[in-house]
């Protein structure tokens, strides 16, 4: 495996611990309180970085964790250890027609990575927001609790939603070491259809998976019934291949994520396009990823933009020139007293990924 | 102006006069009789606000958050009071703030797909605001023409759509909300993602207790192509539990799966004549929406698993009119019940849909066991149940009988691996059967969360969570060991 890439914030690379029980991790945790060592959580690596820079004195990785603990194919839901790769995970859930609706194209990712980074995968659009996946969650806390909260259910009530509140948390309200999550059916037909525009593509289709452009063209997500995909294929055109082809995540110096309501992403994608970046964006999202060379004031002016239309920009890497000039997440969120008062209760010490999150939590 | 029963606390009759000061004497209710309307829901628990406001804005809501702050008086959020588990029912000195005047639809953006609608809002109201623009708001509880949508943030609540919609939860992008110190603040937009935690989570569903919500911005969901409603009926409530189960594992997951017993059966048809077969065991209603070619596949799919676990009559909706009488007597259930008990008590549980056929099981069991009829309606393709008790509370000794079967289902469904509450939320009725499902440290973990947005306990306090729950002191560590 990979070192963690510390992206011009220091030579040193921190001792690494990997817990082998829920157990383990905690009490992992609740001795860096009591020293105050600093944590810097890892899964399988592949988002090491986001957030602002600082310096761990420990490692702690999910590779320990990496049992299902319990799959009820006819429920729709699996219980997974946080350090599960997600493309095993989806390999085995195939094997009875499931997927648990994670990021597509995972690399070397894990379950607990994804919902910690909170980042959803392209089926959004049909299928929701990551959040929506995650029914019942146990966090290692930072002071060292083991806390669950939700159910081994598909619907539920009972508590306060912390499953959902902790997807995207970066580990500020814990380490996340086992999650329930909520299944769902893998369509018996798929197909990928090319499109001269994803607003035409929108309008013509009924709800499909992802319409996503790219500086290489448009294209339509489609799943379902054969007789349903070939004929929403047929409506948008024809120009169709079975199965999903995904596209390539976009990879350069600079990567970042503009959020926007789904009405302004027209006027997003085409600035990432003439400013020659590769780029992918959800039409009806309203995301758009990109990556390539990317100069401070454009970025810098894209999320100005963003932020007045109610979106933001999160820059997920960028050289240390970059990053001096831009910030990783931008305006900080009304809510952040409240947002820090909650991570002062799940980790006094502050030894997480301190400082990582909006606002310096 | 008379103030009887306000004068004897000095600190609520200061309160009072700030408030009419706010809102005027028109918006303020005091009188005991006009306050007794207002001490309960739909459930069963009953308490007395010590005042009754109706603010028209959200700088009224935090000029009345601010007052009873001041005053050291709890804030309790109501909308149209149809929940079920006392979420609005005052334990103490209390403003009680009904939101029912705060009930603007703003503009509906069809690029966006959403639009703000203020938490007195009528949920189905909503939906018919929205049907020109060829969208609907997808949850759709039982109560839907009288409930707002400011309760449904608060319960999260379903609805028999709610299989694969999702709840509540899955259709807010954004609110507004006054927080616990009177401060106007708004999480969420309508850009995906918003960066720092998402205290959206956290909000819907909280019953009013992390902040008072003055705006929601809603997702409109686009209205099917096509729907396919089908009527299916059992001799025996496994059997329909079976064909549930072997829909799902099949690949499908409705648009809406829906039982009724035969006592329920029995009962709604007396009341709304929907044609439903009264011999049957057990009723079963599947919907499937979307594309039409898929509507008719999953259709055809849903009538053989059907037909394969012994369903007795297996009719398809025709027109839009059959499939109207359909959903007419599913959600005519607790209407039909009136008839038949001067009193009932809906209850609300869950369990994972395989054990569904157990659960039911117990059920009956328990409603031998305690001599209290039950009817059975339940979104059967999520695992939700709603058992139905029915009874005379005048009868000596009945009350006693109901709470204790209430306490039986509610242990028997956690056996089975479930919870609480699907969707009706936990408020004061179920909060001292958290410990069921929770430890202390979890339970903790959850008081932590109310601590960081209402550090004072001052809204809507004692709901949702037992008293003792905050076991440990504000940043102090637990003492070794305590997590084993």
């Amino acid at each position: 495996m990979k070192a963690a890439p510390e992206a011009g914030r220091g030579p040193s690379h921190p001792p690494r611990a990997v817990p082998e029980t829920a157990e383990e991790a905690a009490r992992l945790l609740a001795d860096a309180s009591a020293a105050g060592t600093r944590v810097r959580l890892r899964g399988g690596g592949t988002g090491q970085g986001i957030g602002y820079p600082f310096q761990p004195d420990l490692t702690v990785s999910a590779a320990g964790l990496r049992r299902i603990a319990a799959w009820e194919p006819e429920d729709l839901t699996v219980a997974v250890e946080a350090g599960m790769p997600i493309r095993e995970l989806e390999e085995t859930l195939a094997e009875r027609g499931q997927t648990a609706v994670l990021t597509e194209r995972p690399g070397e990712g894990t379950v607990g990575g994804a919902l910690a980074s909170g980042r959803s995968g392209w089926r959004r659009f049909r299928y929701g927001p990551l959040r929506d996946r995650a029914l019942e969650i146990t966090l290692a806390t930072g002071d060292g609790r083991l806390v669950t909260a939700g159910g081994r259910l598909v619907k539920n009530v009972t508590g306060y939603d912390l499953p959902r509140l902790a997807v995207g948390s970066l580990g500020s309200l814990g380490m996340i070491v086992r999650v329930c999550l909520k299944l769902w059916p893998l369509p018996p037909a798929r197909a990928t259809v090319r499109a001269s525009s994803a607003e035409e593509a929108l309008a013509k289709s009924y709800r499909p998976l992802a319409v996503l452009e790219t500086e290489r063209g448009t294209s339509v997500f489609l799943s379902g019934t054969p007789e349903e995909v070939e004929g929403q294929s047929a409506a948008l055109g024809g120009d169709s291949s079975a199965g999903w082809d995904w596209p390539d995540p976009p990879a350069g110096p600079v990567r970042f994520s503009v959020r926007t309501p789904p009405s302004r992403l027209r006027a997003v994608a085409a600035r990432l396009r003439s400013a020659g970046l590769s780029y992918v964006a959800q039409f009806g999202v309203g995301e758009a990823t990109a990556a390539g060379e990317a100069d401070p004031d454009f970025l810098n002016g894209l999320r100005s933009r963003a932020e007045a239309d109610g979106g933001s920009l999160a820059l997920w890497d960028a050289p240390a020139a970059v990053r001096e000039e831009v910030d990783p997440w931008g305006t900080p969120p009304a809510s952040l007293p409240i947002q820090r008062k909650l991570v002062s209760l799940f980790d006094p010490e502050r030894v997480i990924n301190p400082g990582i999150l909006p606002g310096r939590l | 102006m008379s103030v009887a029963g306000i004068t004897i606390n000095p600190m609520l009759h200061m309160l009072e006069s700030e408030l009419r000061g706010i809102l005027g004497d028109d918006r303020v209710l005091s009188d005991p009789l006009e306050r007794y309307v207002f001490g309960k829901d739909a459930g069963i628990d009953r308490g007395d606000p010590s005042l009754v406001v109706f603010p028209h804005n959200t700088g009224e809501v935090a000029a009345v958050v601010k007052s009873a702050k001041k005053h050291g008086t709890a804030v309790i959020p109501r909308g149209a009071g149809t929940g079920l588990a006392g979420g609005t029912v005052p334990t103490g000195p209390s403003v009680l703030l009904v939101v029912t005047r705060m009930n603007r639809i703003g503009e509906v953006s069809v690029e966006d797909r959403c639009v703000w609608v203020q938490p007195g809002v009528v949920n189905l109201d909503l939906t018919r605001h929205v049907t020109p623009f060829g969208f609907h708001f997808a949850p759709d509880p039982s109560s839907q023409s009288a409930c707002t949508i400011g309760g449904n943030v608060a319960n999260n609540s379903g609805g028999p759509h709610c299989l694969a919609e999702g709840t509540t939860v899955n259709h807010v992008l954004a609110m507004e909300m006054v927080t616990s110190d009177g401060e106007v603040i708004t999480v969420g937009g309508a850009a995906p993602d918003p960066p720092g935690l998402d205290l959206r989570a956290a909000l819907v569903g909280s019953e009013g207790t992390l902040g008072i919500v003055t705006d929601v911005l809603v997702k409109l969901t686009p209205n099917p192509p096509q729907v396919g409603t089908l009527l299916l009926a059992f001799e025996r409530v496994t059997e329909a539990a079976a064909a549930v189960s072997e829909v799902i594992a099949a690949g499908v997951v409705p648009a809406a799966l829906e039982m009724m017993d035969q006592a329920m059966v029995e009962a709604v048809e007396r009341f709304a004549r929907a044609g439903f077969p009264t011999e049957a065991g057990a009723v079963l209603i599947a919907e499937v929406t979307g594309h039409p070619t898929a509507v008719e596949a999953e259709s055809r799919l849903i009538r053989r698993t059907a037909e394969r676990n012994g369903a007795v009559i297996v009719r398809t909706a025709a027109d839009e009119a059959e499939r109207e009488d359909i959903w007419r007597g599913r959600k005519a259930a607790f209407g039909a019940i009136a008839q038949m008990k001067p009193d009932y008590y809906l209850h609300d549980t869950v369990v994972p849909r395989t054990r569904l056929a157990e659960a039911i099981a117990g059920v009956y069991e328990i409603s031998r066991r305690h001599d209290i009829p039950m009817l059975n309606v339940f979104h059967a393709g999520d695992g939700n149940l709603h058992p139905l008790m029915t009874f005379d509370a005048s009868e000596p000794g009945v009350r006693e009988r109901v709470a204790a079967a209430g306490k039986d289902l509610i242990e028997m469904c956690v056996k089975l691996g479930g919870a609480l509450s699907g969707e009706h939320g936990i408020g004061v009725e179920k909060r001292d059967f958290m410990p069921l499902v929770f430890t202390e440290t979890d339970l903790d973990a959850q008081a932590r969360i109310r601590e960081a947005f209402d550090p004072d306990g001052r809204l809507n306090p004692n709901k949702i969570l037992p008293e003792g729950s905050r076991c440990f002191d504000f940043g102090r560590p637990p003492p070794e060991g305590a997590w084993v």
